[in-house]
């Protein structure tokens, strides 16, 4: 009982881990540019006084935006590969930084 | 054909069965934030995670034979099941599989007519275990494995069941509170629009690894009974047309939708608007990748419930509904010993008759119960329909004894 609890939670702090950089970080990159992108678009996307036109736009936070919403996918893409890889007996590998697929050991 | 012949196909049958359950029992874990929020049409979304699944469960090629050895001891550590289970063809073997799986999907279905989301996971182990318990003693039980690993009923159900719900609600609540806060001061219309295709995006993710998950396991336990009666003798691979037939339940399954299940988590957990919907499937989908990364085996009900609740806890002023959340983990507690129960009066039944005679028993019981559970879902139907009407006010879409209901 208490060597499984050992495995157990050190194995959960290993997952909390990589919830919260995977699943709490990418979508704040996802808000965050859907911010950028309200703020490019201007007038109506975002909250201002009745009565009056919206903020100008500014095409800049329309290109951050897409570039944020690249960089989210780049991570689904990344986790749907993982899930494919895994499935084949395969790994994937950050040796390099960039991912690369491996066997598994 | 042999008497053993004919019982492999009933467990063959029961097991794609159980597989089925497993299908409709989960299309909420992915789906029921999506449909919440209007996202995705209900039928839509349905067909989308059935397809999803399907595609996850060919992408499963690991070998998951040894599924049962987590919890219960009729296998030996390389696939094969033990000797003493398998003179007469098998037969001992395939009635503790074949009670096992039964005890798995009447709990299951039972959960489903009551709304209530538990892991389909726990209900096969639970099944198993029963049946273990009733046919070998408490010794054919692996309650807590060797001490060498992450192992036994403890460390490969109980305490993933306690520690995962929690890390996918802090990941959620912490998502969901990030969100709102970088949002703030965007016209609500305009993010609403964004944040359900976030959703969309995290939901097929969810999907995707639900079919490589959970169709394996009924992969395993059919290749197991192949074995045991001597049809298949490769421990490496498992049958094409196993692997086709599992999938194809699981989607089939899925595509179903288990409405009542889709309602309670959609709408009557928290009421969920989209950016804490795609907060809630993103960290699911990361929670669950992350764990079978490490071997860390969990439930993917689990999962979603506890994330849909911290994306209620992580934005301000959201209403969660702790009573329904409370009467959802009492069904998580009992989920475990309730299918063993079934599991272990199955096996009895089956072993007092013996052989064919007992097996067909098992079986016919199994139909009579089903089909009981049916028709009573026939007097509140919950379907594409109904699912998002308001929680509450409306008629109470499932009946719980004991004036439990909220």
């Amino acid at each position: 009982m208490s060597d499984n609890l050992g495995f157990a939670l050190e194995g959960a702090w290993k997952v909390l881990f990589a919830g919260l950089i995977l699943g709490a970080g990418l979508p704040l990159l996802f808000a965050l540019g859907i911010r950028s992108l309200a703020w490019g678009a201007g007038g109506e996307a975002e909250v201002h006084e009745s009565g009056v036109g919206g903020p100008k736009a500014q095409p800049i936070g329309t290109v951050i935006g897409w570039i944020l919403f690249a960089i989210v996918l780049a991570g689904i893409v990344l986790g749907i590969t993982f899930v494919v890889a895994s499935g084949f007996g395969k790994a994937l590998s950050f040796e390099h930084i960039y991912p690369t697929i491996i066997d598994k050991h | 054909m042999t008497e053993s012949t004919v019982i492999l196909a009933l467990v063959v049958i029961t097991a794609l069965g159980f597989d089925f359950t497993n299908g409709f029992h989960d299309t909420a874990n992915a789906m029921a934030t999506s449909i919440a929020t209007n996202a995705l049409r209900p039928k839509v979304a349905v067909a989308l995670s059935g397809l999803l699944n399907l595609i996850g469960a060919f992408l499963s090629v690991e070998v998951a034979l040894t599924v049962t050895n987590a919890v219960v001891k009729i296998q030996n550590s390389d696939g094969t099941p033990k000797p003493s289970l398998t003179e007469h063809g098998g037969e001992a073997l395939l009635i503790i599989v074949l009670a096992g799986l039964v005890g798995g999907i009447v709990w299951n279905l039972l959960t489903w007519l009551l709304g209530l989301p538990s892991s389909s996971s726990h209900a096969l182990f639970g099944g198993l275990i029963g049946a273990s318990i009733a046919g070998l003693g408490w010794a054919g039980v692996n309650w807590n494995g060797n001490g060498s690993k992450l192992d036994g009923v403890v460390g490969k159900v109980i305490l993933p069941a306690i520690m995962s719900p929690v890390i996918a609600g802090v990941v959620a609540a912490v998502g969901t509170w990030l969100i709102y806060r970088v949002v703030t001061g965007v016209a609500q219309r305009f993010t609403d629009n964004g944040f359900r295709w976030g959703q969309i995006g995290s939901a097929s993710l969810v999907s995707l690894a639900h079919g490589t998950n959970d169709a394996q396991k009924t992969m395993g336990v059919i290749t197991l009974a192949l074995i045991a009666t001597g049809d298949w003798t490769d421990t490496k691979n498992i049958p094409l047309w196993v692997k086709i037939a599992c999938a194809l339940a699981i989607a089939l399954g899925t595509y179903l939708g288990g409405w009542r299940i889709i309602r309670t988590l959609g709408k009557g957990l928290v009421e969920i608007a989209p950016p804490q919907g795609m907060a809630a499937e993103s960290a699911s989908a990361a929670v669950i990748l992350a764990s079978s990364h490490l071997g860390f085996a969990l439930s993917t009900t689990h999962v979603a419930t506890g994330s849909i609740l911290g994306s209620g806890v992580g934005k301000p002023g959201a209403q969660v509904r702790w009573k329904v959340a409370g009467r959802m983990v009492a069904a998580w507690l009992i989920t475990l010993p309730a299918a063993a129960i079934v599991g272990a009066v199955m096996w009895f039944l089956g072993d007092l008759i013996g052989g064919l005679g007992g097996a067909i028993l098992i079986f016919v019981l199994l139909l009579v119960a089903a089909g009981y559970m049916y028709l009573r879902s026939r007097r509140e139907p919950v379907g594409h329909h109904n699912v998002n009407d308001e929680w509450e006010g409306a008629p109470e879409p499932e009946r719980v004894p004991a004036g439990s209901a909220s």
